[in-house]
């Protein structure tokens, strides 16, 4: 394998050598690597691994010229990180593409990733840092007919882990732009979409009777005008069963799910309200109830935090039923003002709050039907509640500083599939200062506070940053959970990472003890254990 | 070891070509504040420079560049006609907070949105920030990953080595 | 032109859907092969579950399902393993500790992680074994067509708390490999507390929960067999001392040794070879341990 790397590579080479100045044709990639060493360490919990060190590497490598482009991407897993699926394991080229176009008409054969309006019906995806990769293996077609009107049609097998699905996919969608379209000077401008997905796989069950094409579909509309902003979109799934041997396990219930969302932004202030309703909306590309089979996407209507102690506790969508709604306000109190000091003030307040659905999701089979009620709010369970206020202020020219405030509820059993834990509450706060202390030379200090009954208990966190303008960084941090009800799991979780940025390369190295938690991007989760060990990461783009 | 060789050989391939071909923006559709798409090759700055920075409504260095950048942005423009072009990778969980966001932070960038990561991977990127410079014939002749306090000034330095 | 055709195109795949109507349960007749050899197919699924884990007992209710489809074909064994078969000690629920050390290490061996989560005949191994239900019963189909080499019959006694145990291998064609012979003994009816969706049940009934492994070893120190070999593996045991073993594991893994109470009379042997090249089980039975 490392020989055909190595041949790869040198082709490229050659390639640019022999087309130099030429600019027809070009080779360009990326490069990541993640290494990382496991110790024991019976404290925390953390197991060590075997291999001592385990390491995740991709090589993207893309060939465009003119409207032809190729590509592949290289992975190697010798063996996964803990917090990766160990069903990644070994080196392979998993990501193999040609893409022509030709008179509006864009052609694509092998592998590609594609979203249908907002992901409710479909969406193919990856996040390296989650582990996350359903990529197609197929066709996909890309069609603008007239002006405004884009169309996409595709067909294909989603991946999962080293290899693709049983089922295969094929999806449509149209957008119309209605301004572009019927070529209207008007200051409200219009979209409309509507997307279709579905997935064929064979009935072997000999007890219950299957479809074997299983549909999606949403429609969505987009009304902009001036500084207001409306999107929605409804998705509904045709019956889905797993395909079960026993009565309940089967669930032939149509799912349906709903997004709203409104918006106002003029100069300085912006106002978000959304609301969404996800009724039994979970797609996937085989029956199997697994999650690498997910081939669409519902995001969580929470904020996404990027301070480690407002992250601790992340809410993920359930796709079997939830209703949400979400506000976010952003504000900026002018230079000048009373309150807004010499350079302004910047206010970010959000507020969101999950609850289930009345009894529960759609269901039907032959013994039990039940559909829940629409709007139900007072008396549901409620499965995350999060209230925030963020304040940013640049108080001279060399110190800037934010502070937050924050409460929580997290239903710790609904939320990781436990139980007697009940919900977590929490009360959070965070002052983040960076000071420049000459030119090119910074110092940032967090200090962070999570104070909680349930749980684990209290959380504080320090950070200390030091970064030197235009390559170094360097920083200590320390997470200590003083109020752990259980006197020896008080522990300290220190780290210290530096690393080096020179134009389009980076490294990093790191050492220290990592929280066994759950780490969230959009609506998926993964669970990362407890580890203390080095860490190493090299990434470039050439 | 064999690791080691790998990486090793890598990166110094990588600087090779880093060095020796130009580069051109790839021919992919990102998606406007306004509900529209546009292809990103079609961008134009009259041929002065364009700065392409990659950002995130969750990611807190992103902002900081942004901010840091947005202070000094009426100057750099006036000095070398620089236009800085921000292409948010928010997916649907957080894109309908782009706009407000750029508003009450009274950014004036060009703001484009590639929810699905298509522009993002097709120019490389794997982490953000990632900004990248473009010359007066749109070719891409620098790029820097990451983001700390001060960067900015090695980025106007650039910005100043190609402008007209 | 071009335009209609590409429309079309697109228009063609929206046309692909299916609406089944009830009722959807459909009346299977009889299922179970019938098969007049003294031998046949079996496969093992390996239900790997935790009293705390509130989806497994869905999983346990889809083992019992294809059982009841396919009858004395199906074995199943439960692994109870992970922080989910941790006793609650003290707090008056799922204080019971099913935990084993041969489920931990096997557990850890598979990389079994997430639950519930099981094997068929653990195929796929190294990187497809790992099944969730669903897909259990294709699995299983598919096994069930395979040929069998093996046969295995089993004699076993108990006499108050020391038994015997014969287990007889034939072989029904020339084999070549590395073959292995696994003897554990499980025990249905256990009632005890179990987390079933949002409820703590506690009169829960566990089925086949994995008590003890008695061999782990080669089938035989040959690698040939052939066609009409027989091979006898004698074993002997005392069920005090095994439940012992399990008590002295519950306090190393922090329990408080709540591991015996056995009832001999709902106990099982379950016998399986497995290719140790491919960790793939070809064979395996299952006979009450007094029978």
């Amino acid at each position: 394998m490392m020989r055909k790397i190595s041949l790869t590579l040198s082709a490229a080479c050659l390639t640019i050598i022999c087309f130099p100045q030429d600019n027809s044709g070009e080779i360009h990639g990326d490069f990541d690597l993640n290494m990382q060493s496991y110790q024991e360490d019976k404290l925390i919990g953390a197991e060590p691994a075997d291999e001592i060190i385990l390491n995740n590497a991709y090589l993207n490598i893309n060939y465009t010229k003119g409207d032809f482009s190729a590509g592949l991407r290289y992975e190697s897993y010798l063996n996964a990180l803990l917090d990766f699926d160990d069903e990644y394991k070994g080196n392979g080229i998993m990501f193999r593409y040609a893409t022509y176009t030709i008179d509006g008409l864009e052609v694509t054969a092998g592998n590609y990733y594609e979203q249908i309006g907002s992901g409710l019906i479909f969406r193919s995806y990856e996040n390296k840092g989650l582990g996350q990769d359903n990529a197609m293996d197929g066709v996909r077609l890309k069609y603008l007919p007239l002006k405004g009107v884009y169309l996409k049609g595709f067909i294909g097998k989603s991946r999962t882990y080293f290899t693709y699905s049983d089922g295969i996919i094929r999806g449509a969608d149209a957008e119309i732009n209605v301004n572009e379209a019927l070529n209207l000077e008007s200051k409200t401008r219009i979209i409309v979409g509507q997307g279709f997905v579905s997935r064929f796989q064979p009935d072997i069950n000999p007890k219950f009777k299957l479809p074997q094409n299983v549909a999606a579909y949403s429609s969505r509309l987009n009304i902009i005008n001036g500084g207001w902003n409306y999107s929605g979109e409804y998705a509904i799934k045709l019956n889905d069963p797993i395909g079960s041997l026993t009565a309940e396990g089967n669930n032939y219930a149509n799912g349906n799910a709903l997004m709203s969302s409104l918006t106002y932004s003029q100069r300085g202030f912006g106002i978000v309200a959304e609301m969404h309703r996800v009724d039994h909306m979970e797609f996937r590309s085989e029956r199997a109830q697994e999650k690498q089979y997910i081939i669409n996407y519902i995001p969580t209507l929470t904020k996404q935090h990027t301070y480690t102690l407002l992250a601790l506790y992340p809410c993920a969508t359930q796709p079997e039923g939830e209703f949400g709604t979400q506000v976010d306000v952003f504000y900026k109190i002018k230079k000048g003002s009373l309150l807004g000091g010499k350079y302004g003030t910047k206010i970010s307040f959000n507020f969101s709050r999950i609850n289930a659905l009345n009894g529960g999701n759609s269901f039907l089979n032959d013994n039990s039907e039940h559909t829940p009620m629409f709007i139900s709010i007072k008396g549901e369970e409620l499965y995350f509640r999060d209230l925030n206020l963020e304040i940013y202020k640049k108080i001279n020219k060399k110190i800037k500083a934010t502070g937050i405030l924050a409460k929580q509820s997290y239903n710790k059993d609904v939320l990781e599939g436990k139980t007697t834990y009940g919900t977590v509450e929490s009360t959070i706060a965070i002052a983040d200062i960076s000071y420049k202390i000459k030119k090119g030379h910074t110092i940032r200090i967090e200090l962070q506070e999570l104070l909680a009954d349930g749980g684990d208990g209290s959380w504080s966190m320090g950070l200390v940053e030091y970064t030197v303008s235009p390559h170094w960084f360097f920083a200590v941090q320390d997470m200590y959970n003083w109020g752990n009800h259980d006197l020896e799991k008080q522990l300290h979780y220190v780290n210290i990472d530096c690393g080096f940025l020179s134009g389009s390369n980076r490294f990093a190295i790191g050492y220290g003890k990592k929280r066994a938690g759950i780490f969230c991007v959009g609506g998926v989760c993964k669970e990362v254990p407890s580890s203390n060990g080095f860490s190493l990461t090299i990434s470039s783009s050439f | 070891m064999k690791k080691l060789f790998l990486t090793v050989t890598a990166i110094a391939i990588f600087s090779t070509l880093s060095i020796a071909q130009s580069r051109t923006l790839p021919s992919v559709d990102v998606k406007t504040l306004n509900g529209g798409t546009i292809n990103i090759t079609t961008l134009e700055n009259d041929g002065n420079p364009i700065v392409i920075s990659f950002w995130a409504t969750w990611c807190k260095p992103c902002k900081k560049e942004l901010n840091n950048i947005a202070e000094l942005y009426e100057d750099w423009q006036d000095e070398t006609g620089v236009k800085l072009v921000a292409i948010s990778i928010d997916d649907t969980r957080s894109m309908v907070r782009v706009a407000p966001y750029i508003n009450a932070s009274d950014w004036d960038y060009e703001v484009y949105l590639d929810p699905n990561g298509d522009l993002k991977r097709a120019m490389g990127v794997s982490t953000v920030p990632h900004t990248f410079l473009l010359n007066s014939k749109k070719e891409i002749v620098w790029q820097h990953k990451g983001y700390i306090d001060g960067d900015e000034d090695e980025l106007y330095e650039q910005i100043e080595k190609i402008a007209k | 032109m071009k335009n209609i055709i590409t429309l079309f195109s697109f228009i063609l795949i929206i046309t692909s859907c299916d609406v089944v109507e009830g009722p959807y349960e459909i009346d299977t007749g009889d299922v179970t092969p019938t098969d007049t050899n003294t031998y046949v197919k079996k496969i093992l699924i390996e239900d790997f579950t935790g009293h705390t884990c509130s989806n497994c007992p869905t999983a346990a209710r889809e083992l019992e399902a294809i059982h009841d489809l396919y009858g004395d074909q199906i074995i199943g064994m439960a692994l109870h393993v992970s922080s989910f078969a941790a006793p609650h000690t003290g707090s008056g629920k799922f204080e019971y500790d099913f935990r084993t050390q041969w489920g931990n290490s096997w557990s850890n061996f598979f990389g079994i992680s997430a639950l519930p989560s099981g094997m068929v005949n653990r195929i796929g191994y190294p990187n497809e074994h790992k099944l969730g239900k669903d897909e259990w019963l294709a699995a299983a189909i598919t096994e069930l067509e395979k040929e069998i080499d093996f046969g295995i019959s089993i004699i076993s006694d108990v006499n108050g708390d020391n038994g015997t145990i014969t287990i007889n291998t034939e072989l029904l064609n020339d084999v070549n490999g590395d073959y292995k012979l696994v003897v554990c003994l499980t025990e249905s009816n256990i009632i005890n507390w179990q987390k079933d969706g949002t409820e703590d049940v506690e009169n829960y009934e566990h089925n086949h929960a994995l008590r003890t492994v008695l061999i782990d070893e080669s089938l035989s120190t040959t690698t040939s067999y052939t066609l009409g070999d027989e091979i006898e593996t004698p074993i002997t045991f005392n069920l005090i001392t095994l439940e012992q073993a399990n008590i002295d594991y519950s306090t190393s893994q922090g329990g408080a040794g709540n591991a015996g109470g056995w009832d001999a009379s709902n106990m099982s042997v379950i016998a399986y070879i497995y290719d140790n090249t491919t960790k793939e089980i070809v064979q395996v039975e299952e006979a009450d341990l007094n029978n």
